[in-house]
């Protein structure tokens, strides 16, 4: 008996190291196989740091701007963004023709390889832009970013939600020719070259695509690639390394200095500074506010503006005391947002009295900023109009208390943000009584899309270079608006923007303004608190770092190492 | 070793006295009252009592001294280091208000901000007061883990030991319902009540009831299998002692140290559960605080404001180390087999 | 014997069947949506994704339509990831949780027993309290604390140790020890309280008088009575070290599945939570069977319910 409890013993433990030496054993050969890549690295190599892993490599499949990021390093669309944030030609060759109404646009292709040999043609984009609107792929960026703008989309998506045949040959989009894309429009629209820079409307090689099936884009070796940079070593959504090499068939390959980028996820910013203190890495992410003034007056510290606004939105529907403009006003203008983004974010970013990010557009005509014409002033911090609207709200609702929900999400910011937004109310508002209730963010969308919250701070970030990414939000029933807000005036001017106004530049942008000043100044609709500042840390040797305000986040196509 | 001879005068005959051979000399004590006497002399175990019950005074009355609320923000405050009237004086404490930068300057918040006050312990990055905030956070941590363990006694005692006791049928039905209750991912149970019911320490405690006694039902089982088949049960058995009197005489107080040692490692966990759900977002509602969400929030600044860290951490430890001190004394004195 | 254990495994399937099924109508009465842009979207388009997943049935339909595919072995596709099959993920995930567990639970339960032992032989003395002081710590300081303080000073000041990432052997050093200070201390504390009792009992003293070395005394004879607790608390306690501790991982950039697992919940990516789940709750089932036949071995006194005879 004893000899057998022993065996039985020995047997078991056998059995559990047998299965982990199985389990661990597949990867240790991988990692050392990292290990050595990294031990024999070259002179133009960087090393990245990525809080997550790439959840999708099917350009009309990604959503998130780490594979906006990756698709942008190492394919190509018609249009790309450069340094200095201006739209360059990619696949493109040079402007396109443009019709009398600019409903219609005519792009030549340059003569440019996909990575097994293939040429690149206008068929590919026809291909993938239908491909993101068919019903079976599922996308959720693809009509986003297509209905309203490409001619046909949202009769395909009306289509489709109720379960009716779709024709995807009515999409506004056609090969002349091999190399001649032709592309209509629902309306004329001034900002279409940065729209074509963002990965949903890049080219797929149809070839290939139905090739690989559904294998498709699940790992480097299920892809070719048209961009600056091939994706190497990246073995599927939950691989947490991957790299850039260079691709010699890039049709500028000449500008490309970088024979590598290595990647590595690591979420913790902390941790992430740490690496870069120990020469790990060349490039963290972005670091949080907590990380950002040990870094204060370090020349490594890389720090920009980004155009992503946080703004308190203000549920109308059953909510009386938000129905009335008095207390909107009071509430938006009694939070001291200076005290609060250089006490609690002390992160370099600013305060927003606007609901358009500043340094984020320029008119092309003037190459005025859009923020030259109402400025930081547009419901500033003011205790005293606050506590006066306040006491106006009241009397008109007849009551002396007003009870709110305040729903945000579940970060560190986000808790700390509350916390000091609920103080800045309860004590210069007499009688509000602020509940804070901070979710996981898959929540607080769901409560968003029901309108089930009273307050609710929400950050938002542009899709493209234009004012409209953030103006059209407001519109009544717009399906961002979720607040109840309806103002026929706002409305109108941005349908004019749409359609009338849509190729006069400088009267666009007033009529947008106005509407951002009634928006505000009279509705105060939303309370804007800040713009969101970034923060990285960028090694010496690294030159010509190239960050992006919209889509992709980074660009290598340009940087070096010195 | 000397072989010495012992000299027949030394030896004397022992009077046999039949009338006191029947007299007990200590004084008869009831088992509590024995368990104290052996605590007493346990000098660790006192001085752990006496720093838990001034802790725990300081949890009741410390939000009350300074005069700032645990929730009054000041961030023309922020961020400031401890500073103590007097003790300020004295170099080798870190109670003058100083700061040091990476670059390992030093400088004086006070002055650099122009704050007369003094914040005993310093602030937080929204200038509020981390004295108030310490022991209002004590109370909270302390509360989860007293009902942590008075859940675990009640409820995990009882289960493991009518499991193990019982045995057979009954045994084998009881731990599958707790193989099904530890299989569920503990998380999800919790991140359900706490979006179910509304966030905060109710739904927490809830959380915690529901799977938190698990551990000790098993510990408790497992000893009492070991224990009911030894010759002392078995002797009461025969003697025809209910089922009822046997385990309460004869299993529990044999249960004893494994109760206790456990109850003390599940005050920590609980501790520390409800840290981690801060760490994962879940945690208690702005801006209640923990000593667990303190400790979390001053380490994301360790670089800068080390003592936002330092001071909670130490709090934490102590309460740590005085329970386990109080429960290694308990231990000895409750163990029957320990009588000396 | 064999029956004992044909019969365990049967509980153990009806058992995971049951986690299962609990699970699933939990997990679908946490509110929010798995689709991540969510915010973007609108109704119409809301509503066809609902439908592509299946979402669009009612609980019920879809409870049936997942234990059908689990009986067929298919844990479906996940929703974070583009097209990812979960089985791939959980596979891929568990590897470095799974190595950095048992590598954290041998090391912890060595050397906790050895602190437990040393502690218990030479109680009340600076041995003892020493041990008790470093198992209270490992108890008292919160994982990323400890796993933060280990990387700055370590990794960072000293440079003793890679700071981060999942490349080799080094790369586990200080991972491994951040998670192995909670078993060490749990190992050490129960060693420590069960081997004080059993030193007192007759047969050590026997051996005492017999002559026994202390080492045989401490390691032949008490020892393995005193690790009956130990064992019940350590055999879940792997389960969870291997199925990964999000702190860990997360701080030094370990892609491992705990914290695959606490993302998928946050996400509402069900098929990743339930296919997660019932590889948690499997072997939490697997390693409590082998805990009870453990018991048998380590000590002679306790006989199996079927095995009586």
């Amino acid at each position: 008996m004893k000899k057998s409890k022993y065996l039985l013993l020995l047997s078991l433990s056998l059995v559990v190291s047998m299965f982990l030496a199985a389990c661990g054993g597949g990867d240790k050969g991988k990692d050392d196989d990292k290990a050595a890549d990294k031990g024999g690295k070259s002179a133009q190599e960087i090393r990245m740091l990525e809080s997550t892993a790439i959840p999708a490599m099917d350009s009309v499949k990604a959503s998130d701007t780490v594979s906006f990021t990756t698709m942008n390093n190492v394919m190509e669309g018609l249009y790309r963004l450069d340094p200095n944030q201006e739209v360059v030609p990619g696949m493109a060759d040079g402007e396109p023709t443009v019709s009398d109404d600019g409903l219609t646009y005519t792009f030549k292709i340059r003569d440019a390889k996909w990575s097994n040999g293939d040429p690149v043609t206008a068929n590919d984009f026809v291909y993938a832009w239908k491909k993101a609107m068919d019903p079976a792929t599922a996308s959720e960026y693809g009509p986003y970013m297509m209905e309203g703008k490409i001619k046909g989309a949202a009769e395909i998506i009306a289509a489709a939600a109720e379960k009716k045949d779709v024709d995807l040959n009515t999409l506004g989009v056609k090969a002349l020719d091999e190399k001649t894309l032709e592309v209509a429009l629902e309306k004329p629209i001034p900002y279409i070259k940065s729209l074509m820079a963002f990965p949903t409307f890049y080219p797929q090689n149809q070839k290939f695509v139905e090739e690989q099936g559904d294998k498709y884009a699940q790992k480097a070796e299920n892809l070719i690639f048209n961009g600056p940079f091939v994706l190497s070593d990246w073995d599927g959504s939950t691989d947490s390394e991957w790299s850039y090499i260079k691709n010699k068939d890039y049709w500028d390959a000449d500008t490309v200095k970088l024979e590598k980028v290595q990647w590595n996820v690591l979420k913790d910013p902390q941790a992430q500074a740490n690496a870069f203190e120990t020469g790990e890495v060349d490039i963290t992410g972005k670091l949080s506010s907590d990380v950002v003034p040990q870094y204060e007056g370090d020349e490594r510290l890389v720090k920009w503006l980004e155009p992503t606004l946080a703004w308190l939105k203000m549920n109308q529907k059953d909510n009386k005391a938000l129905q009335n403009p008095d207390i909107r006003k009071a509430i938006a203008q009694a939070i001291n947002k200076q005290d609060y983004v250089d006490g609690v974010l002390n992160n370099g970013s600013i305060v927003a009295n606007y609901a358009v990010p500043n340094e984020f557009v320029k008119n092309e005509e003037t190459g005025k900023d859009f923020r030259d014409i109402n400025g930081n002033k547009l419901l500033p911090y003011n205790v005293d109009a606050a506590k006066k609207a306040w006491k106006k709200g009241l009397a008109a609702l007849g009551t002396d208390t007003v009870e709110l929900r305040y729903l945000t999400d579940d970060t560190e910011t986000a808790k700390k943000t509350a916390e000091y937004i609920k103080s800045q109310l309860e004590t210069n508002l007499k009688g509000i009584k602020i509940s804070v209730e901070s979710v996981p963010f898959s929540v607080r969308i769901d409560r968003q899309n029901k309108q089930d919250y009273d307050l609710q701070l929400a950050l938002w970030g542009p899709d493209y270079l234009d004012p409209m990414t953030f103006s059209d939000l407001w519109v009544t029933g717009s399906g961002n608006n979720k607040m109840s807000y309806s103002n026929p005036k706002y409305d109108k001017l941005i349908k004019d923007a749409q359609t009338t106004l849509a190729q006069s530049p400088v009267e666009r942008y007033k009529a947008l303004a106005e509407a951002e000043r009634i928006l505000l100044e009279e509705d105060a609709a939303i309370a804007p608190i800040y713009q969101r500042s970034s923060n990285v840390l960028v090694s010496e040797k690294v030159k010509n770092f190239t960050y992006h305000l919209v889509g992709p986040e980074y660009s290598f196509k340009w940087t070096s190492v010195k | 070793m000397e072989n010495e001879k012992i000299p027949q005068e030394m030896f004397s005959p022992v009077e046999m006295d039949a009338t006191k051979s029947e007299q007990i000399s200590k004084p008869s004590l009831n088992y509590w009252q024995d368990a104290w006497l052996r605590v007493r002399k346990n000098k660790g175990a006192i001085v752990s009592i006496i720093i838990l019950a001034i802790l725990i005074i300081m949890a009741i009355v410390g939000p009350n001294i300074t005069g700032h609320g645990y929730a009054d923000q000041n961030l023309k405050h922020n961020n400031l280091p401890p500073r103590i009237p007097v003790l300020e004086n004295i170099s080798w404490l870190p109670f003058d208000g100083e700061l040091t930068r990476k670059n390992g300057d030093t400088y004086n918040a006070y002055k650099v901000k122009h704050v007369d006050e003094y914040y005993w312990l310093g602030t937080d990055s929204l200038g509020r007061d981390i004295f108030t905030r310490l022991w209002k956070g004590t109370q909270v941590s302390l509360y989860i883990a007293f009902l942590a363990a008075a859940i675990d006694m009640i409820i995990g005692v009882l289960y493991g030991a009518i499991s193990g006791f019982v045995g057979g049928r009954t045994d084998n039905f009881m731990q599958r319902i707790t193989e099904i209750l530890i299989g569920i991912p503990n998380l999800v149970v919790v991140i359900l009540m706490i979006i179910v019911l509304k966030p905060g320490i109710l739904s927490i405690t809830i959380a915690l009831t529901i799977t938190g006694w698990v551990g000790m039902a098993r510990v408790v089982r497992a000893q009492v299998l070991k224990l009911k088949s030894q010759e002392y049960v078995l002797a009461a058995r025969t003697l025809g002692l209910s089922n009822g009197k046997i385990i309460g005489k004869h299993l529990v107080p044999n249960l004893a140290g494994v109760i206790i040692i456990n109850t003390m490692f599940t005050i920590p966990n609980a501790i520390f559960f409800e840290a981690f759900l801060s760490f994962i977002g879940l945690g208690l509602q702005p801006p209640h605080a923990s000593l667990g969400t303190l400790i979390d929030d001053g380490f994301k600044v360790l670089q800068l404001y080390p003592y936002q860290m330092i001071i909670p951490a130490i709090v934490i430890s102590l309460i740590m180390i005085c329970f386990n001190m109080v429960a290694d004394g308990l231990r000895d004195a409750l163990d029957p087999k320990m009588r000396d | 014997m064999a029956k004992y254990v044909t019969q365990r495994i049967i509980y153990m399937i009806i058992t995971l069947f049951l986690i299962a099924s609990f699970t699933f109508f939990l997990m679908k009465i946490i509110p929010g949506t798995p689709f991540t842009k969510a915010d973007k979207l609108s109704e119409t388009q809301l509503a066809i994704m609902k439908e592509k997943y299946g979402l669009d049935d009612p609980v019920p339909v879809q409870y049936a339509n997942y234990m059908m595919n689990l009986v067929k072995g298919d844990l479906g596709v996940s929703f974070q990831f583009d097209n990812v099959g979960v089985t791939e993920i959980i596979v891929k995930s568990f590897g470095p949780s799974a190595q950095l567990g048992f590598q954290a639970i041998i090391f912890g339960t060595i050397f906790g027993i050895i602190l437990g032992v040393l502690a218990a032989l030479k109680q009340n003395t600076w041995v003892d309290y020493g041990s008790t002081f470093i198992a209270v710590l490992g108890k008292s300081i919160p994982s990323f604390v400890f796993a933060g303080l280990m990387q700055y000073y370590l990794g960072v000041k000293l440079g003793w140790f890679p700071v981060a990432f999942w490349r080799g052997p080094e790369y586990t050093i200080l991972p491994t020890i951040a998670l192995a200070m909670f078993p060490l201390a749990t190992a050490a504390r129960f060693v420590r309280t069960e081997m004080i009792e059993v030193l007192e009992s007759d047969y050590i003293v026997l051996a005492k008088a017999k002559g026994a070395s202390w080492f045989d005394i401490a390691f032949k004879h008490a020892l393995r009575n005193a690790l009956i607790p130990v064992v019940t608390v350590l055999g879940p306690l792997v389960v969870s070290l291997m199925t990964g501790s999000l702190v860990i991982e997360k701080i030094f950039g370990i892609p491992g599945i705990g914290e695959q697992f606490v993302k998928s919940i946050q996400v509402n990516d069900y098929p990743v939570i339930m296919g997660t789940t019932l590889l948690f709750a499997a072997l939490f089932v697997v390693v409590i069977l082998i805990v009870d036949l453990l018991y048998g071995v380590i000590d002679p006194r306790i006989r199996l319910a079927g095995g009586k005879k």
